[in-house]
């Protein structure tokens, strides 16, 4: 191989990998992290990224390369020179790789390591998953139930997910994290939040028809805000029933489907809980009997243009008073609401 | 449209054909709707007889009856077409027919819809139902992609929509990709090794027609109430076991497919150990055979695990057993180990005979020896044994053992060693070539360079805290997309132009071959290499409604995948138009030194006149008087020869 | 060693390029197929037993060790009489093969009825919790391969009768043996994981 050859090449190396490199850097690749363990994800991602571009950059060089010099002209009937294989060379890019791959995976071992201590003191929150809805409690805060994942700033969680029919999958991109959750385990999963703000909850694990719709908030708050929201639900369960009412609404994950303005629930997945007058109506029904067996029975009546099976029917079990509590409040604000 | 030269067509003395009503007892399309009818009969019969004599109530259930018809339906038509004749014949006691080769070769395009056991024609059928089943699959890409073009719903409510993706799949790996390679190897690797056809054509044969059957059932399941199996290609339980119908034509589709890539995988094995050309050793066969070889290897040893999960899916539908229900002492991750133990080697069953295909197109077109045929060949065997130790990386989320993941990363991980051997060495392959950038050179190069992009996202994916991060994301779909179509696609297409002549007797239309490419080259990075980038910002996998940010990626995806859709026009009109008009092609247009181009094209009914004797490496381009065999010649040619191999 | 296409009307004979017969190389390639079958049903039986830790066998459910015992001595004695059957032809012995042949159909058939009769008695359905779903499969399958020697021994005892087969040529006998004698293996290993063990 001639030297002008090697410098050539090595030019089109360097623009290849140059392309690669502003692919990688211009559009932004990963969401912020919101956590510590995205943040070491992120490390993995990016040492791989640098890897990858070296290997991609050799290889398309070669083939630019060839496409230029080594094209055969038209009427050219000859063969190349009968080379049959280099030992030294065979050896090169065997024993490359492997140092990279292994390097790779020693990365990815100790983060993984890390990523998945939960550290000796964690808040433990488990997480439950049936189709198509999420709920999560904290047995270290008075068992608190809620639809969405509120975590204080700074502390390390461990969540432990159940699954109460198939297959679902937790995960918050922000976060990095996910962990499948499997009917009969109990799978566990470590988040440090590091930044306050609303990521989304979204089941990766195809689960059923409203598989896409499978989806809540995590809100990352301060640890004052996170222990004033702790202190607000625990009384409002036991408060008057306007306020049990609303806090069973959220609690249960009704606002990550549901509009209720009322609760300040803005979901368009299933019908606007402001407009269940008109429904019940449509149903042909008086307004409480609808809204009672809208819950404990989705498909007795199924809202037009809604699909069916989509809401949970598990809300049957909701204790007696709590579910009286939901019904009361869900009449009355859309009474209000008028 | 026939594969045999004219000077050899000779008449056989067959039996004369049936007149009169005796032709519907003739293996053949009028004994097809009587024999698929009875069957039906007999399948609702023993359901019925069965559920009776237990007392199990109601008698007639419609979802029961239809799970067995997908069994006893097939086997009717099977039984009508002829497929079975031989041996039920053998088995009677009967006196077997000596072999009048009636069902061989292919004088008219009704040849091929017929029981033949010719394998160039056999692999003809292959080929032509395998595209049109890639067309239809294609066709619910496009329909995927319109339904994504906006967020929301447009076209098509959830549950369609997920079946749409899920028979796009299917019908992708099942009927495509998988039985397109058998389809072309099963073309080529009996002539490459100088047989005179398969070890067993009647089973051949079977193979073939189990083919429409497992294809048919998949694309009908959008027939029955309650719609697609939607469950993904991967099929999970518990879902799969509480899924509508639908779900059933799946878990059967793939058992017909699956025994008949056993079947084609048996058959290339026994051809391949038993029928080499005397000089034929395994260190002189083309590295296709080699890659066929690796890959039925895998096909026989890991195909029964996609049946068996198949099975138990269907047994907790129908006989309410338990294997996967946790509340009944089930295990629902049983599902995932055994299916993945299948498919994963069966994503290598779907890129080996590319990297075959591969080989062959780049020595010829560079005029060069394959670079190290040896570690090519030993990688190909390293890439098998590796294969079946990683199945769990599809695994790393699903909450199974969690000491598990070390250990099948780092062995995930060290598949690139033995793929980038192959990858480099293609490249040292071209260095100083006297490279002709044809159509199936173009897709060749076109294969390595995607499929390195392909590889690499998979080494992202086997890098455990990034699948974490990336596991069911659309990072996984253009992962998906850079190894199957940039991968499997961009060699099958390579195949399909680099043996066109030898198949057809007609050149195909080289500026629209490169038009082709070209346009597919663009398109499909337009299409799917965004999908790396959605992905990791946080758009998950199988969804039909997705957060609106996402919206102006997808619209763009969309847009360019109609695009890629397209570009498939050029190819089939090249492909019908070339094979009924195109010039005729010289035996060996690409002046290659393996066996099937030393024959015309399209070949002989049987091959060879006489087998030829093999003398030297396959590969010898630009070695001075080297030859890989000798046909019809005389034999002290030979001794000569083997002095000359190596020099 | 090539015949002329032309004279025979055929294809010239394929070079035979290694000792083992086709037919010989097809059924083991076949039965490493089918024990990797049984390797999917075995997984399926460890996850449930192990992983899922399902009490085997689950009370108050019984599983007849005896009745299979016997069983498993008429499955284990029929391989032989396959042997003796394979060993009379080879040197055309014809009452031989005809004897063998036929007391291992029946042997077989008797394993397959013991069988059927044992389900019914058993006490438990497939639908029984995930023992009695491994139960049933495993054996299931077994039983299934059985019923398909049966019919390859059938094929072959029909045309025995008839005369076929000599010491030159008897594929038809030997391969019905090796699937035989595999079925055989494996009820071996059914029977001490699912009913000993
Ligand atoms: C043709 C099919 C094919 C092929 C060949 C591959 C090849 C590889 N695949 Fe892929 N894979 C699929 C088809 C395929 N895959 C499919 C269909 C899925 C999704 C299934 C589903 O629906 O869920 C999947 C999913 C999948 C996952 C699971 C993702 C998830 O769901 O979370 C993982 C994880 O490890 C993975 C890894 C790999 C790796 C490491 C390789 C390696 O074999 C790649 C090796 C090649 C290279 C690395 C490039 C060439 C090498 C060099 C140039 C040498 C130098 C390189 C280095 C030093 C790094 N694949
Ligand atoms: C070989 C395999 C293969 C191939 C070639 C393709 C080709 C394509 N695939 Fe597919 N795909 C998979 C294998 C493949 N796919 C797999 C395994 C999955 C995972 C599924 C799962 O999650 O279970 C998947 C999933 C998948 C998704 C993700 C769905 C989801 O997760 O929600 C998407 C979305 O864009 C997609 C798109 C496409 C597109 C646009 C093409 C295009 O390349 C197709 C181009 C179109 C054509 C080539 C045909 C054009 C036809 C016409 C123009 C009509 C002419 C018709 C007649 C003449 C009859 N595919
Ligand atoms: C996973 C999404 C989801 C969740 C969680 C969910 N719902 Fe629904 N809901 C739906 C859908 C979709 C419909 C419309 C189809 C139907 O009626 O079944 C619906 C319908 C209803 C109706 C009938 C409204 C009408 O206009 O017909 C009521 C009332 C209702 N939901 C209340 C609730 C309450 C209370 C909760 C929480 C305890 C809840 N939903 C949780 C999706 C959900
Ligand atoms: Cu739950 Cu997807
Ligand atoms: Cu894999």
């Amino acid at each position: 191989m001639r030297r002008g050859s090697v410098v050539q090449l090595v030019l089109f190396a360097l623009v290849a990998g140059g392309a690669a490199s502003t692919l990688a850097l211009v559009p932004g690749w990963l969401p912020t992290p919101a956590g510590r363990e995205a943040g070491r994800i992120d490390f993995v991602f990016w040492f791989v990224t640098v890897i990858c571009i070296a290997i991609f950059a050799v290889v398309a060089a070669v083939i630019v390369y060839s496409m230029w010099k080594f094209r055969a002209a038209p009427d050219d009937d000859s063969d190349g020179p009968p080379i049959h294989g280099h030992t030294g060379l065979e050896i090169t890019w065997t024993a490359i790789p492997t140092a990279l791959v292994v390097a790779i995976a020693v990365v990815s071992a100790i983060v993984l390591a890390k990523n998945s201590n939960a550290g000796r003191n964690p808040i433990r929150i488990d997480v439950t998953a049936q189709q198509f809805a999420w709920s999560f409690s904290y047995p270290g805060h008075q068992n608190l139930t809620s639809g969405d994942l509120r975590l204080p700033v700074g502390r390390k969680v461990e969540l432990r997910l159940k699954s109460l029919d198939v297959i679902h999958s937790f995960w918050v991109p922000e976060f990095g994290q996910k962990q499948d959750a499997v009917p009969g385990l109990t799978t566990k999963l470590v988040i440090t939040p590091d930044r306050v703000g609303t990521y989304p909850v979204i089941c990766t694990e195809l689960c059923g028809l409203g598989h896409a719709v499978m989806r809540t908030s995590a809100i990352v708050m301060k640890p004052a805000a996170f222990d004033a929201w702790v202190n607000k639900q625990g009384k409002a369960l036991a408060g008057p029933a306007g306020q049990a009412g609303k806090s069973v609404f959220v609690n249960n994950g009704c606002n990550s489907c549901h509009t209720l303005k009322a609760a300040g629930a803005t979901a368009k997945i299933g019908p606007d809980l402001d407009k269940l007058a008109q429904q019940a109506k449509g149903a042909g029904k008086p307004l409480e009997a609808f809204v009672r067996e809208s819950i404990v029975d989705p498909n007795a009546y199924v809202a037009p243009g809604y699909p069916k099976n989509v809401m949970p029917s598990t809300f049957s079990q909701l204790p007696k008073s709590q579910l009286d509590a939901l019904v009361q409040y869900l009449v009355s604000s859309s009474k209000a609401s008028r | 449209m026939t594969t045999v030269a004219p000077e050899h067509v000779h008449e056989h003395v067959a039996a004369p054909p049936p007149t009169g009503w005796r032709r519907l007892l003739a293996p053949g399309w009028l004994r097809v709707p009587w024999m698929t009818a009875l069957f039906f009969g007999i399948g609702a019969g023993i359901t019925v007889l069965v559920r009776w004599a237990e007392g199990w109530h109601p008698i007639w259930k419609g979802t029961i009856i239809t799970t067995v018809e997908l069994t006893t339906v097939p086997i009717g038509f099977l039984a009508g077409i002829g497929a079975f004749d031989y041996w039920v014949r053998y088995a009677s006691g009967a006196p077997t027919r000596p072999e009048d080769h009636s069902g061989h070769g292919a004088r008219s395009w009704r040849d091929y819809f017929r029981v033949n056991t010719d394998h160039k024609v056999i692999g003809i059928q292959y080929l032509v139902t395998t595209i049109f089943f890639f067309l239809a699959a294609g066709l619910l890409a496009m329909f995927v992609r319109a339904e994504l073009a906006k967020p929301g719903m447009q076209f098509f409510d959830n549950q369609t929509y997920n079946g749409l993706f899920s028979v796009h799949a299917s019908l992708m790996i099942f009927l495509f990709v998988i039985p397109a390679f058998a389809g072309l190897a099963n073309f080529v690797v009996p002539l490459m090794l100088g047989a005179p056809d398969m070890a067993f054509p009647r089973l051949n044969a079977l193979s073939y027609w189990l083919l429409p059957i497992a294809g048919f059932m998949m694309l009908g399941s959008f027939l029955i109430p309650g719609g697609a199996f939607a469950t993904g290609w991967t099929s999970y339980a518990p879902l799969a076991v509480h899924q509508p119908l639908g779900q059933v034509f799946f878990n059967m589709g793939v058992q017909w497919a699956g025994a008949s890539s056993i079947m084609t995988a048996l058959n290339f094995l026994v051809t391949i150990i038993t029928m080499r050309a005397p000089g034929m050793t395994f260190w002189r066969m083309p590295l296709l055979v080699w890659a066929n070889f690796t890959t039925s290897l895998l096909v026989v040893i890991a195909t029964p695990f996609i049946a068996g999960s198949q099975f138990f899916v269907m047994f907790d539908r129908i006989m309410h057993t338990h294997f996967f229900d946790p509340g009944h002492g089930g295990y629902p991750l049983a599902y995932q180990h055994i299916f993945w133990f299948y498919s994963h080697p069966a994503v290598y069953i779907m890129m080996l005979p590319g990297f075959g295909i591969a080989s062959e197109v780049i020595s010829v077109m560079s005029r060069k020896p394959i670079f190290g045929y040896r570690l090519m060949a030993l990688s190909l065997l390293a890439i098998l044994v590796l294969g079946f130790s990683v199945w769990a990386h599809h695994m790393f989320v699903s909450g199974m053992a969690s000491w598990l993941r070390v250990p099948m990363m780092a062995t995930t991980l060290l598949i690139a060693v033995p793929t980038g051997i192959k990858v480099f060495s293609w490249l040292a392959t071209m260095w100083e070539g006297r490279i002709n950038f044809s159509t199936p050179m173009l897709f060749a190069l076109g294969f390595v360079s995607m499929f390195v992009i392909g590889g690499l996202s998979g080494i992202y994916l086997g890098a455990v805290p990034i699948d974490i991060h990336t596991s069911d994301t659309y990072f996984v779909v253009a992962h998906i997309h850079y190894v199957l179509f940039g991968g499997s696609l961009f060699t099958i297409f390579a195949g399909i132009y680099y043996w066109f002549p030898k198949m057809t007797g007609r050149m195909y239309d080289e500026r629209l071959g490169k038009l082709h490419f070209w346009l597919t080259f663009v398109g499909f990075n337009l299409t799917f290499f965004p999908m790396h980038l959605i992905g990791v910002q946080g758009m998950p996998r199988r969804v039909a409604d997705y957060a609106p940010r996402f919206a102006d990626w997808n619209l763009f995806i969309s847009i360019a995948s109609f695009g890629l859709g397209a570009s498939t026009v050029v190819f089939l009109y090249n492909m019908v138009r070339s094979w009924r008009f195109g010039p005729p092609a010289p035996g060996n247009p690409w002046r290659a030194l393996t066996l099937e181009w030393q024959v015309t094209s399209p070949p002989p009914i049987f091959n060879f006149d006489e087998i030829p004797q093999v003398v030297g490496s396959p590969y010898e381009y630009g070695v001075p008087g080297a030859r890989h065999a000798v046909l019809n010649g005389d034999r002290a040619e030979v001794g000569e020869l083997e002095q000359v191999r190596r020099t | 060693m090539a015949v002329h296409a032309e004279a025979h009307h055929g294809p010239p004979v394929a070079h035979r390029s290694s000792r083992v017969d086709a037919p010989i190389l097809g059924i083991f390639l076949f039965i490493a197929s089918e024990v990797m079958l049984f390797g999917a049903f075995f997984t399926a039986y460890f996850f449930v037993r192990v992983a899922a830790g399902t009490p085997w066998p689950t009370p108050p459910f019984h599983l007849p060790v005896f009745v299979a015992g016997v069983n498993t001595v008429i499955l284990v004695t029929s391989s032989f009489t396959m042997h003796w059957a394979l060993q009379s032809i080879k040197r055309d012995n014809h009452a031989g093969l005809q004897a063998g042949l036929l007391l291992t159909f029946l042997m077989g058939l008797t394993f397959l009825l013991t069988q059927i009769r044992e389900y019914s008695r058993i006490g438990f359905a497939p639908k029984d919790g995930a023992f009695a779903t491994i139960f049933y499969c495993l054996t299931g399958l077994h039983g299934a391969h059985v019923a398909v020697g049966l019919m390859l021994l059938a094929a072959a005892t029909i045309r025995a009768f008839r005369g076929h087969y000599s010491s030159a040529a008897h594929h038809g006998v030997e391969i019905p043996g090796i699937y035989w004698h595999f079925v055989d293996v494996m009820w071996i290993v059914v029977y001490s994981t699912v009913y000993i063990l």
